[in-house]
């Protein structure tokens, strides 16, 4: 039911210390994945385990294989043939690369952002009830308040709650994306990717949306791909440094910003190359 | 900044005269293409214009109320264009309401699944060379096919023709409208869990809708005007609307076989019919273009 949802927002505020033994229980594991575009190995052996209720960003030059992952979780690469992932990512005991999984189930626990907002030609109350729909028979009244709980988590509400039932193409480039945001947790997912949610908007927007990250942590295990170092810094708890389709080097995100294990991460973080 | 000045780099025009005539060619071979540009669309305008004109002089002075309500009658006895007119509206709804469900299926698969496949090729392949056939080619086809087997022509056969002349049309509109839409639009819908069927028919076909649409009504402005396809099909009728079992009447088909009669008031319903015929294309374009622009 929505209303207890509800009940789960409100009064965790601002930011809070990132703690490098906070890591707990994984909510997706992923061991020894290879990912292929045709005969391109795009992935190579990548072991991560993204932690419950945290937030981990992928950082790496363009090209190093962040993105192609975080299509790997919720099986986008399905859409185009000659992609195909090898190797295990697995979600409560399912392996969710397995040919037998309900995409579409999936796609609802493990929501998506992109980096450009896509909103639907349609009104902003039918573009967060667009999902919805797919998984749930709601009342009109229960919609209303999905509708109402998932544009105030995604800090949108005030701004748009006199039109609704306006276009979504009216929004300026933040609320569209703020809009995508409240589209993809009104699913209720446990899990959200963000793929460069904030390179198309200008720095206000991006603040809002970094403390928008902040909040929905507390529900969602998020990972995020940025190509914005002071980003990781800000957002994530654990990051993972991504180089030409290996996965160098993961850890906490202060250990990772201020003494990272590998010269390549040190150079990376550094501005040195990338 | 460096000192460097255009006049000590090698090569440069360092003579005023020189840049200068160069500047003048450009300036003037600007202007001639302009000025050819504006005669070639003045001549097409003025083609248009001209059309227009003679049609609304040669077509008003025959309007008349019993135009709209009487059918036609005999050279010489008076009657109007009601069964044309009905006919025409009639078997181009029918050959609209028919020929885009299928094209707009045709183009889904095209633009949606057929993506490297070999069948896709093939039917795209035909369906332009099916949007480019003479259209009494069409007429043809459905004479052999349908009117000769059951032994007469028919309303039936000529929205048929229409029909599949508004299939090709609409396949190539859906297509490519199609193709526009980003593929993270897509993959967004795909993102919240949506079935394939879903994503189109709720996300693409309405993000398309506006280029679709236009589609469909550049298929209707087109079969509304068709001839050749007719004549072969419904073939017209000059004395009753006909019925989907039997010859019918048709604006296109009335025009071509009055205006070409020895009897003057049948001359004169001919140029009332192209006058009607343009109007309401013209029409149906106009209302269109506002009520797609008030959607926006």
């Amino acid at each position: 039911m929505s209303t207890t949802m509800n009940d789960q927002q409100g009064s965790h505020g601002g930011v809070q210390v990132r703690s490098a033994s906070a890591i707990g229980k994984s909510s997706i594991e992923i061991s020894e994945l290879d990912f292929y575009y045709g005969t391109h190995k795009a992935l190579k052996q990548i072991n991560l385990n993204l932690p419950d209720k945290q937030v981990t960003g992928m950082i790496g030059p363009s090209g190093c294989g962040k993105s192609t992952l975080l299509r790997v979780l919720n099986r986008m690469y399905d859409l185009y043939p000659g992609q195909k992932a090898v190797g295990k990512v697995m979600m409560d005991g399912q392996n969710i690369i397995d040919p037998g999984v309900d995409l579409n189930a999936l796609r609802a626990r493990i929501g998506m952002v992109f980096q450009k907002p896509t909103p639907f030609p349609m009104t902003l109350y039918d573009n967060i009830a667009f999902g919805v729909r797919l998984h749930e028979k709601l009342s009109k009244a229960e919609m209303d308040e999905r509708v109402e709980w998932s544009l105030t988590r995604a800090a949108l509400w005030g701004e748009v709650k006199d039109r609704l039932n306006t276009s979504a193409m009216g929004l300026s480039g933040g609320q569209q994306q703020r809009l995508c945001i409240a589209r993809t947790i009104a699913v209720r997912p446990e899990v959200i990717l963000l793929d460069e949610p904030t390179s198309a908007l200008d720095p206000i927007s991006t603040l809002k949306v970094e403390e928008l990250i902040d909040e929905l942590k507390h529900d969602f295990t998020i990972a995020i791909v940025t190509h914005n170092m002071q980003q990781a810094a800000r957002c994530a708890d654990q990051v993972a440094f991504f180089y030409i389709g290996e996965m160098v080097e993961v850890g906490p995100a202060e250990q990772i910003f201020t003494a990272p294990k590998e010269k390549r991460t040190q150079e990376y973080v550094t501005g040195r190359f990338g | 900044m460096s000192a460097t000045t255009y006049s000590s780099i090698p090569g440069a025009a360092k003579n005023e005269t020189v840049a200068q005539r160069l500047s003048n060619r450009r300036r003037r071979s600007d202007t001639i293409v302009k000025y050819l540009c504006i005669l070639a669309t003045l001549i097409g305008l003025v083609m248009l214009a001209s059309i227009l004109f003679t049609l609304l002089v040669k077509g008003v002075g025959g309007l008349s109320l019993s135009v709209f309500t009487t059918m036609t009658k005999p050279p010489g006895s008076g009657g109007g264009l009601l069964n044309a007119i009905l006919g025409t509206l009639i078997q181009t709804v029918i050959g609209t309401a028919v020929g885009t469900p299928i094209g707009l299926m045709v183009g889904t698969y095209l633009a949606e699944y057929g993506q490297g496949s070999k069948i896709a090729d093939i039917v795209r392949f035909v369906s332009d060379i099916l949007l480019s056939a003479p259209s009494i080619l069409i007429g043809l086809f459905v004479y052999q096919f349908l009117v000769e087997p059951v032994g007469g022509f028919s309303g039936i056969a000529g929205s048929l023709a229409l029909a599949i002349i508004v299939i090709p049309i609409v396949v190539r509109t859906t297509e490519d409208m199609l193709h526009l839409i980003p593929a993270t639009l897509r993959e967004a819908a795909i993102g919240l869990g949506a079935p394939k069927w879903k994503m189109i028919t709720l996300i693409c076909y309405r993000s398309a809708k506006e280029g679709i649409v236009t589609g469909v009504l550049l298929a209707i402005a087109r079969i509304a005007g068709e001839t050749a396809p007719l004549l072969f099909t419904s073939l017209g009728n000059s004395s009753a609307l006909g019925g989907m079992g039997s010859p019918m009447a048709s604006l296109p088909v009335a025009i071509y076989q009055y205006a070409g009669s020895a009897f003057e008031d049948w001359v004169q319903l001919a140029w009332v019919g192209a006058l009607l015929i343009t109007v309401g294309v013209l029409t149906i374009n106009i209302l269109a273009r506002f009520a797609l622009r008030g959607k926006r």
